[in-house]
């Protein structure tokens, strides 16, 4: 086996462990008892020290929602009335009650999602990118959870020239400009398609997808 | 190179793509990134209203369906504009395609129908 195909194969075990290490089936009995059709995001609580991560994750999240076949509730509407209603902080629309909520809405589910980790940390000419979420789907009707997920996504770019002194220098240029200008857009993305569409742990298939209420052998 | 690579990278495609199958239900044009630079700077909110419109027109030049919450929104800042002739319009065409949301929709329509002193002066 040459070099080249040897990296190939790592990468496959690579990919195959962050799938199948995923962790054990969800238990999805309640989320099947209620099968609901849409989905209201509410404001995000923020436990980072970046006061904006809530805004610029809300901007990742319907999307992914929507393609897995929900009605999402439009989420940059819903977080101006809440607010027109009194109900910006985060932490207590997460602590009121979900039926409550519903009932505002019409909402079936509600998503509650929790920003653990937002940074971009540097250390030894490296900078580490992290986004780590919590994400919580509570009925609508009778408050109870119906599925919840964790991810934790970290980037740490390195630059590809060889070793040496110039290959340290490289190494630090890309470590800089990390941690002057991370992006977190992609690890948002990855983090929610993570959450989402992953067999055992992810959402079951929405109405609007052609296998709702069939896909129980994987949810 | 090795023929070894040619058969490895289709496998490789294919765990890729049993982690994520994320297939395109609807366009969403540039819904993301136009609520994300909203949301950095919110002098830009023509922007997004801009984008909110393309995804409607797109859609309906496809005969498609125009992807969930994208009327409310379009409608939610027309009424911010205080045009809530034009938000009633698009809070019905949310509801029409959309009957999850009737109860929200039926609710902002309740609003923006309310004549205030500030809707009749813009």
């Amino acid at each position: 086996m040459n070099p080249l195909s040897k990296i190939f194969m790592v990468g496959a075990v690579l990919m195959l462990t962050a799938c199948a290490g995923a962790p054990k089936r969800y238990d999805y009995a309640h989320f099947r008892t209620e099968a609901p059709r849409s989905i209201l995001v509410v404001p995000v609580i923020n436990k980072s020290v970046d006061v904006n991560a809530p805004d610029y994750f809300l901007a990742t999240i319907a999307t992914p929602l929507a393609e897995r076949g929900y009605y999402v509730f439009p989420v940059n509407m819903v977080k101006s009335v809440l607010s027109d209603d009194g109900l910006s902080d985060a932490n207590l629309v997460h602590a009121g009650d979900p039926r409550r909520l519903g009932e505002l809405f019409g909402a079936d589910a509600v998503m509650y999602i929790s920003i653990e980790r937002w940074d971009a940390r540097y250390a030894v000419l490296s900078t580490a990118v992290t986004v780590e979420l919590t994400y919580t789907i509570k009925s609508a009707h009778t408050g109870q959870e119906l599925w919840s997920n964790h991810q934790h996504v970290v980037y740490q770019p390195q630059a590809n020239g060889g070793g040496g002194l110039a290959g340290l220098l490289a190494n630090a240029i890309v470590a800089a400009i990390a941690k002057a200008a991370p992006n977190y857009m992609p690890l948002a993305h990855q983090a929610n398609n993570g959450a989402i569409y992953i067999k055992g742990t992810g959402l079951p298939a929405g109405p609007y997808d052609g296998s709702f209420g069939k896909d129980g052998s994987d949810y | 190179m090795s023929i070894r690579i040619f058969l490895i990278a289709p496998i490789l495609v294919g765990l890729l793509s049993g982690c994520v199958t994320n297939h395109q239900r609807y366009d969403w044009g540039t819904y993301d990134p136009s609520l994300y630079a909203y949301y950095k700077d919110p002098t830009k909110e023509a922007t997004l209203v801009e984008s909110l419109a393309a995804i409607i027109s797109t859609a309906d030049a496809d005969h498609a369906l125009v992807p969930p919450g994208i009327y409310a929104e379009y409608g939610y800042l027309q009424l911010q504009e205080g045009k809530n002739l034009a938000a009633v319009e698009l809070f019905k065409q949310e509801e029409t395609h959309w009957p999850e949301s009737k109860v929200f929709m039926d609710r902002m329509i309740n609003v923006a129908s309310r004549p205030t002193p500030t809707s009749s002066t813009k």
